[in-house]
């Protein structure tokens, strides 16, 4: 009774807390400049994307080449949408699923090797992609990559019109099928899939011991989290109504690995506190105090000096914040144990 | 053993700690205004920091120098009142995506009434955002050009069409030249370019003797490239629009390789250089296209470009070591704005588009030029007119001449759409 | 057709020399601290920096600034162990964060203090020397002194590594830390002497080269991605296999660009990579997996 009221309680902080933060999200495009409504939509696509890379980690399982899967993702959608004439939301969920196919062909090759091996290895067939696109102009568009792109089509709802070349619109695109896309996520990560992906990744000889096929999660959770970045790129895609192969090379990757690590990966939550947070320094700050030339510089600097005193990533600060409120707030009754808390899906 | 350091190169390292000040001094780049009065203000959009910046950083310097004279002299007059120029800068990384959010900041922020971009692969994000601005924009590469984008114009620099007047010049100057080989990097430069070459190449007479040879862009040793050019011993070296940064390795292998006939290319950027690596006999008659701006011949009257030997000094001076090709074009392109300004009497951007291209003519840096390119890009938003040819005689580059490329265009046309179309250059055939 | 083969094998031999020195470095980080130093191309940027400062703009001799860079960055590497490398051990993907953070820092101060544009650095040795007895195939004297400065550097590691105290120390440690440790064999103490001589090779093959490449701020962008292919080919664990990888890297990239493509011998380099991924994931050399 006691553990029951204490975690409807809680749940009820959950919901509060979700309706909150959606109606931020929602009012929040309406309360900034516009090119920061800009950097708000590219944002959300970059929010899928360090979430789909999460869920490749939860395996074990370090990529080099998520931000190529992503181009695939883009590439896709774009030539089905502008080559072929499908319309682009199911272009979309097509390029998500190329990436998706592309993915699961390459687990054969790139899930013979572990670890090291497995970040080279996919950084060189990450790498082979992209000099696909590069060379050939039938049908990628060569080094120049593709143009016009269609944008997504505007919608028409009696006399209003809703078109997404608009920021604020798109964003709410973006915002949409990007929460939806992190329910899936969420999801599959609590569900038992997901409680495997954990196995493999911290005790696979055991997993295996006991008739888990270690191969056949790994793919899975590399396929899934491939059709997620596809989604991500093909968003970008459709919004820019332009991609080239330079914006899913090693550079892109490895701000996907920046966000990611200064976040932490040990939560859910954590690669998205990282793009937030580094998206807002790099983007908003650096560029307000006209320094360009040292932005380099500064932006290197806090990645040290955050790995330096922060190893566990941004996300270890949350709880030591929820505390402060907790202590503040309410006395805590006795530590309830919750399952799977060693696993710390939060 | 050691080489001659030139007088040029003297005092041209500063100390870190007052570079950085410098550098951040220079990065904001806001020319003093002394007294409050109206200003209108200019986007530059170009990247600012990156493997790209030497397209843009230096023309920031240039424009920089450029808002300070005007301002200095009373600002623009528009409708009888002085305007001073405000020069304000996005860094876009050469990013799609930052440049489009660059220029909503610029446009809806700011409120500038002019961008100035390099274009390439930055220009078609920002393609709907300036559309549906009705936003003024120029770019230095003309292939971004296409009939769907009225409002955007390459005013100045109209790579790779120039390239054909040294082409010209060396098949009337040297004509038992007959033979040919190329090379380039393998990006979106170097391949119109290379279309541009060959037509040159084949209205001239000349034959190729291999397929040009493409490099990667992060190929540092050039020596196995070199090695294939010069084993058809061909009489002539043609470096297409090799980044400043290429042409240097490149001309060095090919004297170290042992090589003695002639070499063309689009820039030649830091040539004294270039001569210290090899010597005043190799570097003799090398032709190309960017003339030295305290060469004497750009006070000639036809030249549209106040005080390119002042300019040059002052650039020198407050940065050494960093001119280049694109340090005066942004400049150049400000003249012309400006002029487009003062013709319409006002800022607004389509006023301001028909005041510059008013009478299908407009004031080009190197002489009078014509508004251009349908056949190319679709749509007359190219200002061709002559351009120089350079050529290194006795340690100097030397302006030998100002060629017209409506006068090749009207013998050479259909070669050059050709090749453009051969290589998939076309308006028509791009993305 | 037998002359351009000549001259395209001395310019492999040429490449392959600097590989070595890039690679064998990177390797003997990674063997040693389990650090992939992705920094390492900005190492081999600041030798090349050096140059350009004491012997360009400086007019000090040549042989002096290469000793210098020598020096200069076998210190910086001893900073970066104590300072970024040693906090982030055993915390590997920390550890290429705070490498990715000097990277950016390296490239922004150079940029600041140099400019943008590509850098002029005469060179001191450049009299081409004839091969073989043939006009047409040369080489100029300052590759050849980059082939001889690496084959000494390289002899002299190989020696340290198996006839001196120190070398058997640091090949305990990068077999199994613990057991090192066991021993009373300081693994900071090894670690720091690692990356000083990693940093060390690369700072010279920067010095040595600066008057024969492209020297620019973001000149060790290529490198790095060239040196992880050769150290993936070679296996991780092998400085032997560095060294040979190197030499095989060099080869098939050299000959591809002067025969086809620069393009494709890109690509050729990368497919080899996958395919010694897939098929011995090890390396042609390597003996131990440090995942």
């Amino acid at each position: 009774m006691h553990s029951g009221a204490a975690s409807s309680r809680s749940l009820t902080w959950a919901v509060a807390g979700f309706v909150l933060l959606y109606a931020v999200l929602v009012a929040l495009p309406h309360l900034i400049s516009f090119s920061q409504k800009e950097i708000l939509v590219f944002l959300m696509i970059n929010v899928l994307l360090v979430v789909s890379y999460r869920l490749l980690t939860l395996t074990g399982e370090w990529s080099l080449g998520h931000v190529v899967i992503m181009g695939v993702g883009a590439y896709g959608s774009a030539l089905y949408s502008k080559a072929v004439g499908i319309p682009v939301p199911l272009a979309m969920l097509l390029g998500a699923c190329t990436a998706a196919a592309v993915a699961f062909v390459l687990s054969f090759p790139l899930f013979r090797m572990k670890g090291f091996y497995f970040l080279i290895g996919s950084f060189a067939a990450g790498e082979i992609i992209r000099l696909l696109w590069k060379r050939f102009r039938e049908p990628f568009g060569g080094p120049k990559g593709l143009k016009l792109l269609p944008s997504f089509p505007d919608v028409q709802i009696g006399e209003l019109t809703i078109a997404f070349f608009d920021p604020v619109t798109y964003y709410y695109l973006c915002l949409v099928v990007v929460s939806l896309s992190l329910l899936i996520l969420y999801r599959l990560e609590r569900s038992r899939v997901g409680l495997t992906f954990h196995a493999v990744h911290w005790q696979d000889r055991l997993a295996e011991a006991v008739g888990v096929n270690t191969w056949r999660y790994r793919t899975l959770a590399f396929v899934v989290a491939s059709f997620f970045a596809g989604l991500a790129g093909a968003l970008l895609a459709h919004y820019l109504t332009t991609i080239n192969p330079n914006q899913f090379d090693v550079e892109q990757m490895v701000f996907v690995l920046i966000w990611v690590i200064v976040g932490g990966t040990a939560t859910f939550y954590g690669p998205i506190l990282g793009v937030v947070a580094l998206t807002i320094v790099n983007e908003v700050v650096l560029r307000q105090m006209g320094v360009d030339q040292a932005r380099p510089l500064i932006y290197g600097t806090i990645l040290i000096a955050t790995m330096l005193f922060l190893p566990s990533g941004l996300e270890s600060l949350v709880p030591k914040l929820r505390t402060l409120f907790v202590r503040n707030t309410q006395k805590s009754t006795s530590a309830e144990a919750r399952p799977g808390a060693e696993l710390r899906t939060d | 053993m050691s080489s001659r350091f030139l007088g040029r190169r003297i005092g041209r390292r500063q100390f870190l700690g007052t570079t950085v000040a410098g550098a951040a001094l220079a990065a904001t780049a806001v020319p003093r205004i002394s007294y409050a009065a109206k200003t209108v203000k200019i986007g530059f959009l170009a990247p600012l920091t990156g493997e790209v910046a030497a397209w843009g950083l230096p023309g920031l310097y240039g424009c920089q120098i450029w808002a300070e004279q005007i301002n200095a002299a009373g600002g623009i007059n528009i409708a009888g009142e002085p305007h001073m120029v405000e020069l304000v800068s996005y860094d876009n990384e050469y990013a799609p995506d930052k440049a489009r959010t660059g220029a909503q900041k610029l446009i809806h922020e700011d409120g500038v009434k002019f961008i100035m971009m390099l274009g390439g692969d930055t220009w078609p994000a920002v393609q709907p955002v300036a559309n549906q601005a009705r936003m003024l924009v120029s770019t230095l590469l003309p292939s971004d050009l296409s009939p769907d984008t009225p409002f955007l114009i390459a005013p100045c620099e109209v790579h790779p069409i120039y390239n054909v007047t040294g082409v010209q010049w060396l098949a009337e100057n040297k004509p038992d030249l007959k033979t040919a080989v190329m090379c380039a990097q393998d990006d979106s430069l170097g391949r119109p370019s290379v279309a541009t070459y060959l037509a040159a190449f084949e209205a001239a007479g000349i034959t190729m003797q291999d397929d040009p040879l493409f490099f990667d862009l992060s190929t540092t040793d050039f020596a196995p490239v070199v090695t294939k050019l010069l084993s058809s011993n061909p009489q002539i070296l043609c470096l297409d629009t090799a980044y400043a940064d290429y042409v240097h390795p490149i001309v060095e292998q090919a004297f170290l390789q042992g090589y003695k006939g002639q070499i063309i290319s689009c820039t030649a950027d830091f040539y004294e250089q270039l001569i210290d690596k090899t010597s005043k006999e190799f570097m003799e008659g090398f032709i190309f296209q960017f003339p030295d701006f305290d060469d004497a011949a750009l006070n000639d009257p036809r030249v549209n470009f106040s005080d390119p030997n002042g300019f040059y000094t002052e650039y020198s001076k407050r940065w050494p070591g960093e001119w280049g090709a694109v340090s005066w074009e942004y400049a150049s392109i400000l003249d012309l704005w400006k002029a487009g300004v003062e013709a319409s009497n006002s800022v607004d951007p389509a006023k301001v588009l028909a005041g510059m291209k008013a009478g299908g003519k407009g004031k080009h840096a190197f002489g009078e030029a014509t508004w251009w390119g349908k056949d190319l890009f679709g749509i007359d938003n190219a200002l061709v007119g002559d351009w120089p040819v350079v050529v290194i005689e006795n340690g100097k580059a030397q302006i030998k001449e100002f060629k017209s490329i409506p006068a090749w265009w009207e013998k050479n046309g259909k070669t050059l759409i050709k090749h453009f179309e051969a290589m998939g250059e076309m308006y028509y055939q791009r993305g | 057709m037998v002359e351009l083969i000549l001259q395209t094998v001395v310019n492999a031999v040429y490449a392959a020399s600097f590989m070595a020195l890039i690679a064998v470095g990177l390797v003997l980080i990674f063997g040693v601290m389990g650090v992939i130093n992705f920094a390492h191309g900005e190492l081999y940027m600041l030798g090349a920096y050096t140059v350009v400062y004491l012997y360009a703009d400086n007019e000090l001799p040549f042989y002096l600034a290469v000793v210098v860079s020598l020096i200069l960055l076998g210190l910086l590497g001893a900073v970066m162990e104590r300072g970024l490398f040693r906090p982030m051990r055993g915390n590997p993907l920390g550890g290429l964060i705070v490498s990715i953070g000097l990277l950016l820092i390296l490239q922004a101060l150079v940029t600041m203090g140099f400019g943008v544009r590509m850098e002029h650095v005469p060179s001191p040795y450049q009299v081409p020397i004839a091969l073989f007895g043939l006009e047409s195939v040369s080489i100029p004297a300052q590759r050849l002194i980059l082939i001889v400065a690496a084959v000494v550097l390289l002899g002299g590691l190989w020696i340290f590594l198996r006839r001196t105290r120190l070398g058997w120390a640091m090949r305990a440690c990068a077999q199994d830390p613990e057991a090192a440790a066991l021993q009373g064999i300081s693994i900071n103490q090894t670690a720091r002497l690692a990356m000083c001589i990693g940093a060390a090779l690369a700072g010279v093959a920067g010095a040595l080269t600066a008057p024969l490449v492209r020297t620019f701020p973001y000149m060790g962008h290529s490198v790095i991605v060239a040196a992880f292919i050769v150290i993936i080919v070679g296996g991780i664990g092998s400085l032997e296999g560095a060294i040979i990888a190197a030499i095989l890297y060099a080869f098939v990239h050299t000959f591809v660009t002067t025969f086809v493509d620069g393009v494709i011998a890109d690509i050729v380099g990368l497919v080899l990579m996958m395919l010694v991924l897939v098929i011995r994931p090890t390396g042609l050399f390597g003996t131990k997996e440090r995942a």
